[in-house]
Formats: C-alpha cells, structure tokens, sequence
C-alpha cells in the first residue's frame, strides 16, 4: 500500500474509533445532567441513583473518548503536513478554541463530578454535571466548525508564501458560519443523543427483563424513551435539511450518496440498489419517483446533476482557470510595472493564487472518485435507521400510554438488541460525508493526494499496525468493563445517607466516594 | 529585552505559547511526577495514593497540551506541520504512552487481580516518564537543530533525534518533573508515600542539578548559538536567575521540613527553565540544521495577522475564566488524599 492510502486509512480508523464514544459522551453527558435537575426538584431518591449508576457508565466511555481524541489532535500534524500548512491560517484556530474553551471546561468539571460530590452541595454536583455537558457539545461545535470549513470552504483567500501556497483567513466568521457548520452541528449533536437516549433504553430494558433494579429501571426507562423519541423524530428533520444543504454546496457527494450517475430531470429516489463503479451505473431495485428532485430542490420537475456530467464541468472548470494563469500573470507585470497602488497588485496577486489553486483542485477524472458504492451504502443505512429509531421510540411512547411498557417483552428486547445501532449510524454517516468529500480533503480548494505528509511509507505502515493493536486491545477491556459495570447495577444510597463534607482537608473525605461510584 | 517581543503579534504569540508551555509543565508536571514514581513503591495501598493525588485533576492538566498544540497549528502552522511530521515517531510513541496513561486511570482497579494491576502499572509508568523524557528530547531538538529544508520539510530519520544534546535535555526534563511531582506530593500525602516523596525530592533536585550541568557544557560547545541571546539582551538573566532561586528555595523548605512551601521552589524553577530555553533560541521556533535561512522563525512562520488577532482576543478573554475554574477545583481537592475512592 502507497503512503496516500495508508495515511487516509490510519485517519478514518482513529477518527471512526473517536467517534464510537464520542456521540455516548455527548447524549450521557446531558441525559445525567437532566436527570440530576429532576432530583434536585423532587428529591427522588431514585432519580439520584439513576445518575449516580449513569455516571460510573459515562466514566469508562470518557476515558477512552480522551485517549483517542489527543490521537486526532497529534495527527494533523504528523500524517497530514502539507494539509496543516496549507490550511493552518483558518483551520487551527477552531482546533485553539476547542481546548480552550471546551476541553478545559469538560476536563475540569468532570473530575468535579466524578469525584466531588461529598465535597460540594447538591447543587454544585448539578452544575459540575451541566457543565461537563456544555464542554462537551462545545467541543463538538468547535470541531465541526473545522470539519464545516473543510466541507464548504469560505472566509479565506489563497496566498502564497516562502513555505507554499497556503489559504488565509479573510473573515474569521463567515469562515466559522460557513454554509455548513449549523446544519452539521445540529444534525451532529442530535445523533449523541440518540446514540445516548437508545444506550440508557437499553440498559433499563436488560434490568426490566431480568427483573432486577425494578425501580430504577422504570425511571430510567421512562425518562430514556421521551427523551430519546423528541430527538429521534427531530432527526429526520434535520437530516432532510442536511441533505438539500449538501445537494447545493457538494452536488457530486450528493450525486454519489444517491448513486446517480447520469443527469436527471424528476429524479427520483432509489431506496435499493447496486453500484458499478467500472460501468458507471447503477441497478435500481426499488425506487420512488420525483422524490429526489422533490427534496433537493423542492419541485417535482427539478434537474439533478449526476456524476459524469459533474466531472465533465469539474475538469472544464479546470481548464479555464489554467488558461486564466498566463492572463493574470501579464496583469500582474503590467501593474508592477506601472507602479500601480499596492492593493491593486495584491488583489492580481490573490486572483492569481486562486486560479493556480482551482486548476490543481478541480483537474479531477473518473480515478480520483472514491468507492461510491461505500458513500452510496453507508448513507442509504444510516437514512433507513433513522427511520427505524422514530418508529421504535413512537412503539414505546403507544406502550406507555397503554401501561404495557414495562411489560412488553417484544419492545425491551428490541431496544436492548438495538443499542449498536445508532454507534453505526452515527459513524456510517460520517463515512458518507467524509469519504463523499473525495477526492477533496478541502472542498475544491486541496486534493486530498496534496494534502499527506512526506515520510517513509514504512513510518506509516507500523503506526497503523500499533493503532490496530492497541485499539483493539482498548476495546475489549472498555466492552469488559462496561459489561461488568452494567452487571453490577446502580447501587441503592437508601442505607446511607453521608452528609456532604464541609472540611475539605477530612482526610477520609475521599473513601466516602467509593460506595457512591 | 527585544521591545518586539511586547509590540508585535508574533512576539506575543511568541510570550503566549510560553505561557501554555509553561502551564503545561506546571500542571501535568504534578502527573507525571508523582507517576515516575509508581514503580518505586510496591504496595497496591501506595500506589492507589498514587493515582488518587491526581485523579480529580489530571484530564484538565492534560488539556493544557491540548490546546497548546492547538495554539501551535494556529499561531505558527508551519511548525506545528513540520515538527510532528518531522518527529513523526517519537510524536506517536508519546501519544500511546500518553493514551495507556488516560485509560489506566480508568481500569486500573477495575479488577482485584494481582496482575491485571501490575500491568495497568507499568502503562501508567510509561505513561508518566516517556512522555516526560521526550518532550525534553522533542524541545531540544527543535532549538539545537534538525535537517528541515526550505518548506519545512524533515530530511532526517527517527534516531537523527536522538543526539547527545537532546537526549541530555530529555534528562533534564525528567528529573525537572520529579521535583515539581515530589513537591505536590509533599502536600497531598503522608506516611509511607510521603516518605518516599522526601526521599524521592532529593533525588529530582540533585539529578537536576547535575544533568543540567552536563548539559549546559555540551551546549557549550555544541550549538554556541543558544547563548548569544543572553550577550545580546542581558534581561533575559532574569530566567537562569529563576532556576537558581527555585533550587534555593526547593532545598531550604525540604531540609528545614517546610514540606508545604516546596513546591514554591518546584514552581519557580519550572518556570525558569521553559523561559530559559526560549529565551535562548528566540526568535527561531525551529532551527534547520541544513541551511540558517530555513530556520523556522516567530516572523516566518505564524499566521497572518486577522488569525493571531482574532486567536489572540480569544485567548485573553478566556484565559482568565479557565483559571478561575481550575483554581476553583484544585481547591474543593484541597487536603490528604488516601488509598480509597478513585477511579473503580
Ligand atoms: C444516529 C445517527 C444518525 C441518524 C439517525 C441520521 N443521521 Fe445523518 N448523519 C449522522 C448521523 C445520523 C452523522 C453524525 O454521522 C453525520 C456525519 C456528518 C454529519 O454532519 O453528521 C450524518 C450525515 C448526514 C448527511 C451528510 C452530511 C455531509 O455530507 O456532511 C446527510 C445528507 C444526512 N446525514 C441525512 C440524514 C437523513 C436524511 C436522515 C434520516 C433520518 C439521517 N441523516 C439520520
Ligand atoms: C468523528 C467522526 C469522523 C469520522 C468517522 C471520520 C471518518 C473519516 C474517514 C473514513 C476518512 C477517510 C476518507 C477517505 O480517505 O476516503 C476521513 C478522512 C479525513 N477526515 Fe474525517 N471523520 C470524522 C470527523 C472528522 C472531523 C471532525 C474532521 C476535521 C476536523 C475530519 C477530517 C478529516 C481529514 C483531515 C481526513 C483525511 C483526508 C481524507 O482522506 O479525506 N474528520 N475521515
Ligand atoms: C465530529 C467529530 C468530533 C466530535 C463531535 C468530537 C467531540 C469530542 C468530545 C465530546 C470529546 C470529549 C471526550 C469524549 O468524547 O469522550 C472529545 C475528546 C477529544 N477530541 Fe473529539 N470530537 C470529534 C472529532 C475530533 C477530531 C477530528 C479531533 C482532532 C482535532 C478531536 C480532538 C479531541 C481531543 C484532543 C479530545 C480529548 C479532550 C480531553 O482531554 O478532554 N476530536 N471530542
């Protein structure tokens, strides 16, 4: 395997393996704070409980979060060097703000949490919580501000430098706003809580079916299914808005993420098929017509670009920006010449840069396409498991009402089997949008090929190695521990009730914690 | 002192990624301090005191590196592309050490098997003192030089890195964060742990000492460079002058029993020494050992001046919030800490 290869599969692997407990961190992290409000209004025992037993869960998803988040943080750095110097200007500021005002925020109060709660009032202990809910859903903004610019690049100008050419910030917040981050962040976040609301269903179901922890389970069920249900729906909502946002700014991943290779007028929706990549066509096995033109452009008759014709422009495109080169060039002389006022110059100069820029980006061919029967397949999934979190959460709420929630062994046994599932949609979506980006690593600005860093291949090919075997050996014990801590069961505070410590030097202040964790 | 350093933004981009180093070793220096030293006691009790001194506190610690390296790439790209590339290798093998760190916290007492905490152990050591040893080794690098061409591009392989010079630094680091670990100890614990804390102090202070020495004649010689600074701007004295003040103090609280007040020697001696270093090698940020016009420098290698601005103004605004927050939770940690509670 080439460098290329190798750095772009050690990239999707470590950000595909942050990504499993990152969404359970976002949806467990505002699940518990939500929960530790209701306590402190009703003074439920049961409710404290609930989020003491969550809690400890949340612990042990944390620690692997952190650990393989420093990884994506490092790696910019070491596999994507001519990507960190091109894009560094604009990119690494939303990186900045991450740590600064996320990381440290979660960081700090989550050591609060997890170990504070003898030595702070109750209040305190809720704040701690919902302040480490906030560090985390910053923390996704904040990157996905960064993912957003690499999608629907804006707020910059290429320049060039001593070092290369490299893109600079022109307005720091429409690069922040961009024409992706609000959609992505919305759609991004609503997806942890999914993740979460279906993990806390699940859990409660195992105990519900086992009849063990009865009471709590109840609580936490019930709580875990409205919740869950609000956000589900809401996520196809959101879903449907990503998708017109992406068919206006990257009408090529959206014609792959549908698999629609010719032009179409009144496209419609193909809900099964199989992709040839070598034959560049799709079998339809079952479709729904004009649905596609009526959510990308809403209206029945509308065209929607396949992927030759996309190509097609793409290269045109290509080539007028190479024949636009030697015209600024003469531009450029002649002013220099004539002594023309700096800022004249400065603006042949950045024209200049962008054209040579587009002439590299867009000089894409049939090769540089990635598999779109992956793009296709991963975003057909996670669209059909969308739907089926809505119908399982709407099943549960019809239970509730009739009083068989707790009883029906079909539906607990549904979202017990069904807790994988949103880990794979969350990340199957990421797949569709990342390696839909390609053959960009920066939207029409930077291939992905000019992107990678220049080491022997050899570097690469033993990090992989290393990643695949430490990752591995981290997961099994991150599912061991898990398993044993949900086998354990939340533990009853009832028998004891330690007031909380006032003293903060009593030395055996910290031993209390133990029963509580 | 150069006055550009204060008026420019590249210079107080140069001050502020001072400012995260020097967090950076101040706060996670108490982790990998008191980590270094979990293989020294056997006891299962001790080493859960251990951990717990930092358990509270470490993740926050450890994101000052977070958004140092952040700061890096949005400050000065081309150095953060071109040193973790250039280091590709020994970035990575910091990282693992460093996530075998995060997850042994976690697990560690997961299980009361004999070997299952050994091994968790031994992670955690590595996670503790291969960092450590290598942020040295990376730092020294970078000031004494590498093979970076023109585009910042490394033309050396992973043991070019492994001079003498560096590795003397690396050294020094080492021992640097176990007086700073010891000192925090000093307050946190007692008994058998604090002992050997004591113990253990002296050892930091005296290999400081030493390996500091050893280093300082090797640079002599070796990258005579990093002195002319100090006949240039004679102010920039005053961080020499910091370490020496911090060993002063470091050895009279610890030989007088003032266990409390060591760390203030620690502190200032850490300090002195991350502003030592980079007022040494100002304003190269990364030197080429190829050719001095591809030196890495302050001028040219930030960022332009619409992102040090705007990063700059973020910064200044949060700074204070995060500190306030962190003091916050330091406090309500205040006291003795004992083998039990943790992490489980
Ligand atoms: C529980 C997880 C989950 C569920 C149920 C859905 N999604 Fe999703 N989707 C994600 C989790 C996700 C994600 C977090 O993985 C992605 C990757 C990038 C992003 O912004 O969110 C994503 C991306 C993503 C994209 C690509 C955006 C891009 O290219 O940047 C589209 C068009 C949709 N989604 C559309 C939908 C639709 C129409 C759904 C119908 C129900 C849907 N998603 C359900
Ligand atoms: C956490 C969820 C994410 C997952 C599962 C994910 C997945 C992937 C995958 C599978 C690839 C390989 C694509 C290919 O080479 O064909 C990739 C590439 C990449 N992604 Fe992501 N990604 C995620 C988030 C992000 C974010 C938030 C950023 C930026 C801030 C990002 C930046 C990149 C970069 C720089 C590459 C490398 C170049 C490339 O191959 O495109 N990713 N990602
Ligand atoms: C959509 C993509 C991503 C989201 C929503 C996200 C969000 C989060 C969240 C919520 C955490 C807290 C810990 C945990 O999750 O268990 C975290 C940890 C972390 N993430 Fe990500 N992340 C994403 C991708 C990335 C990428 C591409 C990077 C690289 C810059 C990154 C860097 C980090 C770091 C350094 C940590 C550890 C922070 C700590 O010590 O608290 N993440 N991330």
């Amino acid at each position: 395997m080439d460098l290329l290869t190798l750095s772009r599969f050690q990239f999707g692997m470590t950000a595909f393996y942050h990504f499993l407990f990152v969404p359970l961190t976002l949806g467990l992290a505002f699940m518990i704070a939500i929960i530790k409000t209701i306590y402190l209004k009703n003074k439920d025992k049961r409710y404290d409980d609930l989020a003491m037993f969550l809690m400890k869960l949340f612990a042990i998803n944390f620690a692997v979060g952190v650990a393989t988040g420093l990884t994506m943080e490092f790696e910019f750095g070491t596999n994507w060097f001519q990507y960190s110097k091109f894009v560094g200007d604009i990119f690494g500021a939303p990186l900045a703000i991450e740590g600064l005002m996320a990381f440290f925020l979660e960081s700090t109060f989550i050591g609060l949490f997890l170990f504070g709660k003898d030595r702070v009032s109750d209040k305190m202990h809720t704040f701690a919580a919902w302040m480490v809910a906030l560090g985390s859903t910053l923390s996704a903004l904040w990157i996905l501000i960064a993912n957003s610019w690499m999608q629907t690049p804006a707020g910059y100008k290429i320049v060039e430098s001593p070092q290369g050419v490299k893109a600079v910030l022109t307005d720091f917040f429409e690069a922040v706003i961009n024409h992706s981050t609000a959609i992505r962040f919305l759609h991004c976040v609503d997806a942890g809580y999914i993740v979460g609301g279906f993990f806390v269903m699940g859990v409660m179901a195992y105990y519900l079916l086992k009849g063990k922890h009865v009471e709590i389970a109840k609580v936490g069920l019930k709580f875990a299914l409205v919740f869950t249900a609000v956000v589900s729906t809401i996520q196809i909502v959101f879903g449907d808005i990503h998708g017109y946002q992406v068919t206006h700014t990257q009408p090529l991943k959206m014609a792959m993420m549908e698999g629609k290779w010719e032009t179409e007028k009144g496209a419609s929706l193909d809900l099964f098929g199989v992709i040839d990549q070598e034959k560049q066509e799709t079998k339809v096995l079952l479709e729904i017509p004009y649905l596609l033109s009526i959510l990308s452009y809403h209206d029945p008759n509308a065209e929607f670009k396949g992927i030759k014709d996309l190509v097609k422009e793409y290269k045109e495109y290509a080539e007028k920006a190479e024949k636009q080169i030697p015209v600024l060039e003469a531009k450029l002389k002649e002013l220099e010449k004539n002594n023309a006022p700096q800022e004249e110059i400065e603006k042949v100069k950045a024209q200049l840069a962008q054209a040579k820029a587009e002439a590299k980006a867009y000089n894409i061919s049939f090769e540089d396409l990635p598999s779109v029967s992956l793009v296709f397949t991963t975003f057909h999934l996670m669209v059909y498991l969308g739907f089926f979190f809505a119908f399982v959460t709407i099943w549960g709420l019809w239970l509730l009402k009739r009083g068989k929630l707790y009883t029906s062994k079909a539906f607990l046994w549904t979202v017990l089997l069904s807790i994988p599932l949103p880990f794979i949609a969350t990340n199957f979506g990421w797949i569709a949008a990342e390696v839909g980006r390609q053959p960009w690593l920066v939207q029409g600005v930077l291939l992905t090929k000019d992107g990678v860093s220049f080491h022997p291949t050899s570097n690469v090919l033993f990090s992989v190695i290393f990643f695949l075997v430490i990752y591995t050996a981290i997961y099994i014990v991150f599912f061991y521990a898990m398993i044993k801590a949900i086998k354990k069961g939340p533990q009853s505070s009832n028998s004891e009730n330690i007031p909380p410590s006032t003293n903060p030097a009593q030395v055996t202040a910290f031993s209390k914690t133990k029963e509580n964790l | 002192m150069p006055t550009e350093i204060f008026t420019t933004l590249e210079g107080l981009w140069f001050l502020l990624a001072g400012v995260f180093l020097v967090g950076y070793a101040l706060t996670d220096g108490f982790d990998l301090g008191t980590g270094i030293l979990t293989i020294f006691t056997n006891k299962d009790e001790n080493r859960r005191i251990l951990y717990n001194a930092v358990a509270p506190v470490w993740d926050g610690n450890e994101v000052w590196l977070i958004a140092g390296g952040g700061m890096l790439f949005a400050a000065f790209p081309v150095v953060y592309a071109a040193s973790f590339s250039g280091f590709y290798l020994a970035i990575l093998i910091v990282l693992w050490a460093l996530i075998g760190r995060a997850v042994a916290f976690e697990y560690r007492n997961k299980k009361e098997s004999p070997l299952w905490r050994k091994t968790w152990d031994w992670i955690y050591w590595i996670g503790n003192f291969v960092p450590a040893f290598l942020f040295g080794v990376a730092v020294g690098n970078a000031v004494v030089g590498v093979p970076i061409d023109q585009q910042g591009v490394y033309h050396g392989s992973f043991f070019t890195l492994l001079r003498p010079a560096p590795l003397l630094m690396g050294v020094v680091a080492v021992f640097m964060f176990l007086m700073h670990g010891t000192a925090y100890l000093l307050r946190k614990t007692e008994g058998e742990v604090f002992q050997l804390a004591k113990k253990a102090a002296y050892i930091g202070f005296f290999g400081y000492i030493g390996s500091l020495i050893v280093t300082d004649f090797l640079l002599v010689i070796t990258a005579p460079y990093l002195y002319s600074n100090y006949f240039e701007y004679p102010l920039f004295w005053i961080a020499p002058a910091m370490i020496v003040i911090g060993l002063i103090l470091f050895f009279k609280f610890l030989s007088s029993e003032k266990y409390e007040k060591v760390i203030y020697g620690s502190t200032l001696t850490t300090i002195g020494t991350v502003l030592t270093i980079a007022f040494a090698t100002y304003p190269v940020l990364m030197r080429s050992t190829i050719n001095p016009e591809y030196n890495l420098t302050i001028w040219n290698s930030a960022s332009s001046h619409i992102t040090l601005t705007v990063m700059l103004v973020v910064t200044v605004l949060l700074m204070p919030i995060v500190i306030f927050y962190t003091a916050y939770v330091y406090r309500v940690f205040k006291g003795k800490v004992s083998a039990e509670g943790g992490y489980h």
